[in-house]
């Protein structure tokens, strides 16, 4: 956002790009068509069931161009430009090809106030791509991204619209670089929500004794 | 009754009518863009807002509490109300800006927000003079602009179809385009992409917006958003005089406007009528402006002469014609022209004792769409057939001519050979008399004598469309010569009409020399010495009226702006 404010420039979609699917891939087999038809009948018209669609879509393809968006029309029966609406409303939904990981490094209020920036230009540096961009070896995406609702554990990124990681620095960075690149999974960072405090013995951080690189007091204040 | 007070006003009303309607149909003035009577109601541009209050009820007992002075405690919603998409109950109290400086406030700060991202290319746009988001910030708006920021830059001049240019840095996001693709016309085209600041209509990659109905959401889209490929930047809106009329494309008959510009037709826009056309337009309709002003005839012509031919020699030369040919002579009448043409042209038929054979159709199978367009192709189909003038059946009357079983041929504004009737070749040895009204008439090179007609942009009379409704028009522009009953018919705020040749409006080269077929056939008829042919096609209307009970009760007075619905001809024949 901050790039579109200096520059507030809006591009017009290319209008009559390249198709990256040819027909014999654009279709969805038996079993994706039962889900879809599932979700069509949880509701009373077949559009509550677009971004449904539009997920499984994105998890065949990987990425949504628009004859995927036509796909997705022709099979629930709804105008492609409605279609093609939702699909850009929501930057969670790939308009173009990324990288096998998409990092989204949170740079709203909180994190941009705990170092969010500095975990994107790390980034930037660590993996040689500029935001908004693929990097070379097609592996990684880095984009800023608008407030994630995770500011308790800020700074924090996204990966692949799923899992959050918290209370990022450069060494977690690394590691958790590191396990994308060699196909391991995710280091899990469990996050306690306020409301479950009480139960942990105001502990706010379970996961506590795991962080080395910068301590915040484990104890609320309320017991001090 | 139920009632509500609107701004300290009583009004009654039936049913649940949506505030907005509700106010708009008694004249008080709310500010709107997204709403549109005949779509759904997002509620999405937030200008309509009003304050709304309901009588407070008791919760135990449900009875309405009252203050000391015995009037009910009014309760106000929380939040300001959209009017649109707010249905009206009995007790409510409303406030407008009008008298709540609360709803001033806000449809101010509304406007405010509208116009942060809007350009300030007023002086460059086509939508302004008419446009609501102009209008209303002068009306509502804040006196200056608080924002110092740079405006979001979005795409420019998209071509979004053939026959629609998209300035999306215009857009409101009303989505009044978008609903009308989607519910109105159908084939939803339309669609409003990215969100927040960036976002503005467009079609789907690899999709043109070329639906035919696709020019209505230029007139509909409340900023100049959206404009017409062919209309941009020809004209400013308070040079143009609008002047109510019908289209002539097709049987549908849909009301318009003519917008006239220096005696030339610009464009032609919808004009609402709920019995034919509601507040829409087919394309078709609209793109044949142009008809009206290129092509057209510098006078009349007799053997191909125009340069040495005055109307007087013409006439002299037709009524020579009919005297010669007399009865041989195959009449054909029009479903372009009027009633009031095609009655005449009986009336002469029956002078020389001769008769009309029919009209040339124009039907064009699979068109039509159920909807505003229609499979004929010609305005006044059943205006003839109502005249008692049936469709001709073209190869058998194809072999006639051919035959060479006539010698002369009277055609009132068609023409035979681009319609198939008879080829160019078959006319060599006949004397073909034709009123026409462009210089692309293909049966022209045969004609003896050619008779310029007024078009319906330039003359007076009826149409009836195909379900029966018989519609008149008016004159929109001037056409040469005088003629004091076009005259008296063209619209009083006509720049042309008031101006001299010293306004810088005044332009006499484009006035066409043509006549309507209503002036030139009763000239004919006089001169063959018929006498008591109704002057004017008024008088002819009336005298219609009351002696063809196909046009029962279709006087002009009747007809009026919207038209009046005749009774259906098989009721006629079973009467």
């Amino acid at each position: 956002m901050a790039d579109f404010i200096r520059n507030p420039v809006v591009r017009l979609p290319d209008p009559d790009p390249e198709p990256h699917f040819s027909s014999d891939e654009l279709n969805f087999t038996s079993d994706e068509k039962d889900r879809i038809s599932a979700w069509v009948r949880q509701y009373p018209t077949s559009d509550g069931a677009v971004m449904w669609t539009l997920w499984l879509a994105q998890e065949k393809f990987g990425f949504l161009p628009p004859e995927v968006l036509q796909l997705v029309a022709t099979e629930l029966g709804l105008p492609y430009a409605q279609v093609y609406g939702v699909a850009t409303f929501y930057t969670q939904y790939y308009k173009e090809k990324k990288g096998a990981f998409v990092l989204d490094v949170c740079t709203c209020f909180s994190c941009q106030f705990t170092g969010g920036y500095d975990i994107l230009a790390y980034l930037e540096e660590k993996l040689k791509v500029k935001r908004g961009h693929t990097s070379p070896c097609g592996r990684f995406t880095v984009q800023e991204a608008e407030c994630l609702g995770a500011c308790g554990s800020a700074p924090m990124m996204q990966v692949n619209n799923g899992p959050y990681a918290h209370h990022l620095t450069p060494e977690k960075i690394d590691t958790l670089i590191q396990a994308m690149e060699t196909g391991q999974p995710l280091p899990f960072v469990s996050i306690t929500l306020p409301q479950d405090e009480d139960e942990m013995g105001d502990n706010r951080r379970s996961d506590a004794d795991a962080i080395e690189s910068y301590q915040t007091p484990p104890q609320s204040k309320r017991t001090q | 009754m139920p009632q509500v007070i609107i701004d300290g006003k009583k009004y009654q009303f039936e049913g649940q009518p949506g505030l907005l309607q509700f106010c708009l149909d008694h004249g008080i003035e709310l500010p709107h863009f997204c709403y549109h009577p005949s779509m759904s109601i997002p509620a999405n541009c937030r200008q309509c807002l009003v304050d709304i209050g309901a009588p407070a009820r008791d919760r135990a007992s449900g009875e309405i509490q009252v203050n000391e002075d015995g009037e009910p405690v009014i309760q106000y919603f929380p939040k300001l109300q959209t009017s649109c998409s707010h249905v009206i109950a009995d007790g409510q109290v409303i406030h407008t800006a009008r008298t709540s400086e609360k709803v001033k406030d806000a449809q101010c700060d509304t406007l405010e927000f509208l116009l942060i991202n809007h350009p300030l290319d007023c002086p460059i746009c086509d939508q302004a003079g008419h446009c609501p988001l102009q209008i209303q910030a002068y009306k509502y708006g804040p006196e200056g602009s608080r924002f110092e920021f740079k405006k979001v830059h979005k795409p420019k001049k998209v071509k979004l179809g053939p026959r629609v240019v998209l300035d999306a840095e215009r857009c409101i996001n009303c989505t009044r385009c978008v609903r009308f693709t989607d519910e109105i016309s159908k084939s939803g085209q339309l669609t409003i992409i990215e969100r927040g600041v960036k976002n503005y209509p467009i079609t789907p990659p690899g999709v043109s917006f070329d639906e035919p109905y696709s020019m209505n959401v230029i007139d509909i889209c409340p900023v100049g958003a959206l404009t017409s490929v062919d209309f941009r930047f020809q004209a400013r809106i308070w040079e143009m005089a609008s002047t109510p009329s019908i289209t002539t494309t097709n049987a549908k008959g849909s009301n318009c406007y003519l917008w006239v510009r220096d005696n030339l037709v610009l464009r032609i826009t919808p004009r609402d009528n709920p019995d034919v056309n509601e507040f829409w337009l087919p394309d078709e309709d609209r793109l044949t402006y142009q008809r009206f002003n290129e092509d057209r005839p510098a006078g009349p012509s007799v053997d191909q002469n125009t340069e040495q031919t005055s109307w007087d020699t013409s006439f002299q030369r037709v009524v020579d014609l009919l005297g010669h040919h007399g009865q041989n002579m195959l009449f054909i009448g029009s479903a372009y022209a009027t009633v009031e043409d095609n009655w005449m042209l009986l009336q002469l038929a029956e002078a020389v004792g001769g008769q009309v054979a029919g009209f040339i159709p124009h039907v064009d199978i699979g068109h039509g769409d159920g909807w505003l367009r229609t499979d004929d192709r010609t305005p006044n189909g059943q205006g003839c057939e109502r005249l008692g003038i049936p469709p001709l059946d073209l190869p058998l009357w194809r072999a006639r001519i051919e035959s060479g079983e006539f010698d002369a041929m009277y055609v009132l504004e068609d023409d035979p050979v681009a319609s198939g009737l008879c080829s160019l070749e078959s006319l060599v040895d006949m004397d073909v008399i034709l009123h026409y009204y462009n210089t692309t008439n293909q049966t022209l090179p045969a004609t003896r004598v050619a008779l310029p007609a007024a078009m319906v942009a330039e003359t007076i009379g009826t149409y009836v469309n195909e379900s029966g409704r018989a519609q008149r028009v008016v004159p929109a522009k001037v056409i040469k010569g005088t003629n004091r009953t076009l005259m008296m018919q063209m619209g009083l705020s006509r720049a042309d009409r008031h101006g001299t040749p010293f306004d810088r409006w005044h332009n006499e080269s484009h006035y066409i020399n043509c006549k309507p077929s209503w002036e030139i056939i009763p000239i004919l008829l006089e001169k063959l010495g018929v006498r008591d042919v109704p002057k004017g096609p008024r008088k002819m209307m009336n005298h219609l009226s009351e002696a063809n009970p196909a046009f029962l009760g279709a006087t002009y007075e009747a007809m009026g702006l919207g038209g009046v619905q005749l009774s259906s001809m098989e009721m006629e024949v079973m009467g």
